[in-house]
């Protein structure tokens, strides 16, 4: 990967620089925590933030969005074009990075491809930046700590400096445009490996690390573990609403107050709403809170894995804030830790 | 990718139809969400609650390239009601026309029956994994099937039926809960006396018009006789049946992998994307509706 340095006191001006071509997205303060918002200007931005409450999913897979207009009384489609906003999402950590890289797996992977994602996709410049974990972070247990690719530029912190990684032409010009870059001294390579070391040293110890997370899927799948988590669920889809990696989504059709024209939309659903895996005539393949929510930490934890060789979870601990009953991948993994412990020698 | 989605601009363009250069295949697949218009050509009543639906798309490309497996199934699309993932019952032989057997139970499909011949629908697809004919070819075919079950397994019969040199002996049971909800029951009659298609009807409730057996499907399959090395078993039904079907299989000695299951799940958008129809880690819509048995036992949630 390409690098160079840059001065922490040029990073307005790269904003700036953005700021004239790009809508710029980035990490904001809001009452007492943070979330991604456009800016209007540089000094918004809090790079320093933990985590924000939801991730920049959002910018790509809006929580609605029209598929299509339509005639209702002629069956037919109308004409629909949308010019996608071209967007920089600035200030992206490797977790939320790493859950861009699943999402393209399944929008616009296989044989399928979603072409409204990719519109977005391929319309916006992710500028990521290193972070330090926080309590809830356990993206190192699924390798999703590094972000090996899926960014156009990622800003390592190394003090005063930035060690930059450049993997975009279109944002690599802009920003030797706007910054004075200089080639790293041997003094930045060894800040930036004591940076990493730093990282890795502060992930919470009390999330265990668990090997086999797959297979113990399968293998406890039966347990009675998954009635107690299932039970407390209150299907209010914070969860996959918070997720950077959760896609599914509804398709319904909206119609003008005359009944005549109207919009075929997409919203975003969840495996844990009762209804999701409920077929015409109203036989439910998932009945209980049970069957869904271990439905959603087996695609999470096994599903998706063995078809992509990658957890769907990327461990940004979101959910661990967001679900009020404590429902959350961390308490699987103490589930496998706690599982046959008292048997262990 | 396709050739009028450039970059940053997401575009569903009715005017597409009229564009002279592009191909049915691109139509179809360029933007997959986007259905396509049918006109429906006949409706008929196979029971009180279910029609045989007859459609032809109208742009002559998209019916030239619309061309499915037995087993797929399309996503009908009546807008400003919704979309239902419905398996096709027309055989692949039957070129130029889609038909398709509905049930009146949900908004969809309560709209769709209360359409005419000459009125628009749109379809997209066809979707998924269909029935693998060609390791069939040349082999004994038992198929089971429940109730609603035999639409997509009809679309099956039919192709053997046109192609009936390619295959060997071909059993049919069909289970229906009372006499009147047996469909296509003309056609069975038919071949009630040929020689190459042996069938075997029940019901649950029998009726004073009804002389045949009375009971599940697994009893007339107790009492066949085949060799299980060549026999392919193919079920489709209710969800309650396919574990006790696949039971008198296999004590009859079909292996796994030559018992074909078709699964019903809500397969909303039909391109492994929007997760209403995963089953375990597969999904329904793509790596089905079709699985054989042992693949369905390496599925979580399957049966």
């Amino acid at each position: 990967m390409l690098y160079r340095v840059m001065d922490k006191r040029e990073l307005p001006a790269l904003v700036r620089a953005f700021m004239e071509s790009y809508e710029v997205v980035a990490p904001v303060k809001r009452g007492s925590g943070y979330i991604f918002d456009v800016i209007g200007s540089p000094e918004e931005i809090e790079l320093d933030y933990t985590q924000t409450a939801s991730s920049p999913k959002k910018y790509l897979m809006p929580p609605t969005e029209t598929l299509m207009k339509f005639d209702a009384n002629m069956n037919l489609v109308e004409d629909f074009i949308e010019q996608v906003t071209p967007r920089v999402i600035f200030g992206v950590h490797t977790c939320d990075i790493n859950a861009l890289n699943r999402l393209d797996v399944a929008l616009i992977g296989g044989k399928y491809v979603d072409p409204y994602y990719q519109a977005r996709r391929d319309a916006t410049i992710v500028v990521g930046i290193s972070c330090v974990p926080n309590e809830n972070c356990f993206c190192h247990l699924w390798g999703a700590d590094e972000a090996q690719f899926g960014y156009d530029l990622f800003l390592h912190d190394i003090g005063d400096k930035y060690l930059v990684s450049m993997s975009n032409v279109e944002a690599t010009n802009i920003l030797e445009a706007a910054c004075e870059l200089s080639e790293a001294t041997d003094e930045d390579r060894i800040a930036f490996r004591q940076a990493t070391r730093v990282r890795q040293s502060a992930f919470n110890k009390d999330i265990p690390d668990v090997q086999d997370v797959a297979m113990l899927m399968d293998v406890f799948h039966s347990d009675p573990f998954w009635e107690e988590l299932g039970k407390k669920c209150l299907s209010c889809s914070a969860c996959a609403s918070v997720c950077p990696t959760c896609f599914c989504f509804d398709i319904r059709d909206v119609l003008t107050p005359d009944g005549k024209t109207g919009e075929r939309q997409r919203t975003w659903d969840a495996c844990t709403n009762p209804g999701f895996a409920m077929v015409t005539g109203g036989h439910n393949f998932r009945p209980t809170g049970r069957e869904r929510v271990r439905h959603r930490m087996y695609h999470k934890l096994n599903g998706f894995f063995v078809n992509h060789d990658r957890m769907l979870c990327v461990g940004c601990g979101r959910c661990v804030t967001a679900c009020k009953t404590g429902i959350n991948p961390i308490e699987v993994l103490r589930f496998f830790k706690r599982k046959g412990a008292d048997h262990a020698k | 990718m396709q050739s009028n989605m450039s970059r940053g601009i997401i575009e569903v363009d009715a005017l597409r139809e009229a564009t002279p250069s592009m191909s049915g295949k691109e139509m179809l697949l360029g933007n997959a969400y986007r259905p396509w218009p049918a006109r429906i050509t006949s409706m008929r009543d196979l029971t009180a609650n279910e029609k045989l639906v007859e459609m032809r798309f109208i742009d002559e490309r998209v019916r030239e390239a619309f061309v499915h497996e037995p087993g797929q199934f399309l996503e009908l699309s009546l807008f400003g009601v919704g979309e239902a993932p419905i398996s096709i019952t027309s055989s692949p032989t039957k070129q130029g026309f889609v038909e398709l057997c509905i049930r009146r139970a949900g908004t969809v499909t309560g709209a769709l029956h209360s359409m005419h011949a000459g009125d628009i629908v749109g379809i997209r697809g066809p979707f998924g994994r269909g029935f693998p004919v060609d390791k069939f070819r040349g082999n004994d075919v038992l198929i089971v099937a429940g109730g609603l079950g035999i639409a997509p397994v009809r679309s099956l019969i039919n192709y053997i039926h046109d192609n009936r040199s390619d295959f060997g002996k071909v059993t049919i049971v069909y289970g229906s809960r009372t006499p009147s909800d047996i469909m296509f029951r003309d056609q069975f009659e038919m071949w009630r006396h040929r020689k190459d298609f042996e069938l075997y009807l029940t019901v649950d409730q029998p009726d004073d018009t009804w002389d045949g057996e009375v009971g599940v499907v697994t009893e007339p399959m107790k009492r066949l006789d085949f060799n299980p090395a060549n026999t392919y078993g193919v079920v489709c039904g209710p969800p309650i049946m396919y574990k006790f079907v696949v039971q008198v299989m296999r004590e009859k000695n079909i292996d796994y992998d030559h018992i074909y299951l078709d699964f019903e799940r809500h397969m909303k958008c039909g391109m492994g994307k929007c997760g209403h129809c995963q089953i375990g880690h597969q999904y329904c819509c793509i790596d089905g509706p079709v699985f054989n048995y042992w693949e369905a036992k390496n599925i979580q949630g399957s049966m």
